[in-house]
């Protein structure tokens, strides 16, 4: 339920809440550890945008349904994983009327055949799907964009794609490497990529973690150095093993 | 990381030799032909985490002048913090750790005498003699009563890929094949799981120790990159940054969500 009663959609926070959240409990260590973290009352900025009335009803792209309106996030003491977000990115009306949300998420709720489908289109080789799902499940930051069509006037479910991904791994202090960084081929060429790896950059660094690797192909090098990223800093090389048989 | 379940027998003796010592152009100095013939001492190698004890590898990381930064400060920057080094250990797929008896990591000087890395108070190196040591010597090394010479680590997602960081050598004991014998571990950790995709980021001194651990430039020809937007190299207003190391890593600024241009007045 909305706060403001009768006023254009003020900002308000909104955090979807679900499953992945909850992987604090696996960690080994005593709770009275002192990280060294930023120490600040809240941990995560929330990013506060508006929030389509109709959208909150509807909730249709989320999928549990468990988005909740909140006035602002609640403090909490040591999270270990980045705060899930989800919003819209970028909105547009086509000319029918129908109107494309482009929705950010960073909860990591990846379908994995829709991302499947992708890596395919993106003409990528295909990978054992029981891999992928336990390599998304390990990684540290899963970022997805979704495009959400509503045609004017339907009031079923939204037509919802998964149209990009990209995710890092870390050992949560000092070293990420961010892998699998794609977007779909009819959605390129707008800043999408760039989102995402800029967001997982920030979670990132939000967290202190400085070495951020990763491992790009020759066509997308510049696409990487014009967001920061630097080949071969000071030297510094990637290896990979081969086994000799 | 999940319930990741470690093989029954991840404790194990191994045997290194040492060598007479050579210079980097593997020339023998006169006075080491007056050495005590090769040498060789035990060294245990675990794959247990709880064999590790972050001080003590904090320890070892000051001694192997390693940073687990990839852009260490250039003057000698205070060791890492014991807390983060804790956070980074639990989340690393594979641990792999390496203990000698305390008295084979020291160097031996010429006279067969060994020569103890501590100094003593009048600030000469102390020389302790070698029979003092012998109950030492008929002690079996393990974990609890050995120290710490090597480590080794990976981060995984257990399904893909996985990277290897901060493989460091006590420097006494480095050119003995230890190095090799920790990554050749955590390469078995690693297949073990059917990870095959294993990547190392290394310098350029590192770069021959991972070659001839088997390791070698991509296949597919990817470029290595790293994320060093720096306040140096860009310019702007309301920069957030982050220390790393030596580098102020510029965070990228928080985008606005697109505002919608067709508003519907709430109504609650």
């Amino acid at each position: 339920m909305l706060a403001n009663n009768g006023v254009p959609p003020s900002l308000c926070s909104v955090m979807s809440f679900d499953s992945q959240c909850q992987l604090s409990n696996q960690l080994l260590f005593p709770s009275t550890l002192n990280y060294g973290f930023v120490k600040v009352t809240r941990k995560v900025k929330v990013s506060r945008h508006k929030v389509n009335f109709w959208e909150s009803i509807r909730s249709g792209f989320l999928k549990d349904s468990t988005t909740q309106v909140i006035e602002e996030s609640p403090t909490i003491e040591e999270e270990e994983e980045p705060m899930p977000e989800e919003f819209v990115l970028i909105e547009r009306t086509q000319q029918d009327g129908e109107i494309e949300q482009i929705i950010f998420s960073s909860g990591g709720d990846v379908d994995i055949y829709d991302l499947q489908a992708l890596c395919d289109k993106v003409g990528w080789p295909r990978r054992p799907l029981s891999k992928l799902a336990a390599a998304l499940k390990n990684s540290y930051v899963v970022a997805t964009l979704h495009s959400v069509r509503k045609a004017p006037g339907s009031e079923g479910i939204d037509e919802k794609k998964l149209i990009g991904m990209a995710r890092a791994t870390s050992d949560h202090a000092f070293n990420a490497t961010i892998w699998d960084v794609l977007v779909d081929p009819n959605y390129q060429g707008q800043g999408l990529g760039k989102a995402l790896v800029e967001k997982i950059v920030r979670a990132l660094l939000q967290r202190d973690i400085g070495n951020i690797t990763l491992f790009a192909d020759s066509q997308v090098v510049e696409f990487y150095r014009n967001l920061g990223f630097q080949p071969d800093p000071e030297g510094i090389k990637g290896m990979f093993w081969y086994p000799r048989y | 990381m999940g319930s990741i379940a470690y093989p029954s027998t991840f404790m194990e003796l191994r045997w290194v030799t040492t060598r007479t010592k050579k210079d980097k152009n593997n020339n023998q100095h006169p006075k080491d032909l007056n050495l005590k013939p090769a040498a060789t001492i035990p060294v245990y190698i675990s794959t247990n985490p709880s064999d590790i004890n972050p001080p003590e590898l904090r320890e070892l990381f000051r001694d192997c002048n390693h940073s687990c930064y990839r852009f260490p400060r250039l003057d000698p920057e205070e060791p890492v913090d014991v807390d983060k080094l804790r956070v980074a250990l639990s989340h690393s797929c594979v641990l792999v750790s390496l203990f000698s008896r305390p008295h084979d990591c020291f160097e031996t000087d010429f006279d067969g005498d060994i020569e103890s890395t501590e100094l003593s108070d009048d600030g000469s190196k102390k020389v302790v003699p070698l029979l003092g040591n012998l109950m030492d010597r008929l002690m079996p090394v393990s974990p609890s009563n050995g120290k710490l010479v090597g480590f080794g680590r990976a981060v995984s997602d257990v399904g893909l890929t996985a990277s290897i960081y901060d493989v460091v050598v006590i420097p006494s004991l480095r050119r003995l094949g230890i190095g090799q014998m920790i990554v050749r571990r955590i390469l078995r950790m690693l297949t073990s799981r059917d990870i095959y995709d294993i990547s190392a980021l290394c310098s350029e001194d590192e770069r021959f120790f991972f070659e001839a651990c088997g390791f070698g430039g991509d296949i597919l020809n990817s470029t290595t990159m790293m994320y060093s937007k720096t306040v140096a190299t860009h310019f702007g207003d309301d920069q957030t940054v982050k220390r790393a190391g030596r580098k102020l890593l510029l965070v990228p600024p928080l985008r606005e969500p697109f505002a919608s241009l067709n508003p519907i007045d709430s109504q609650s």
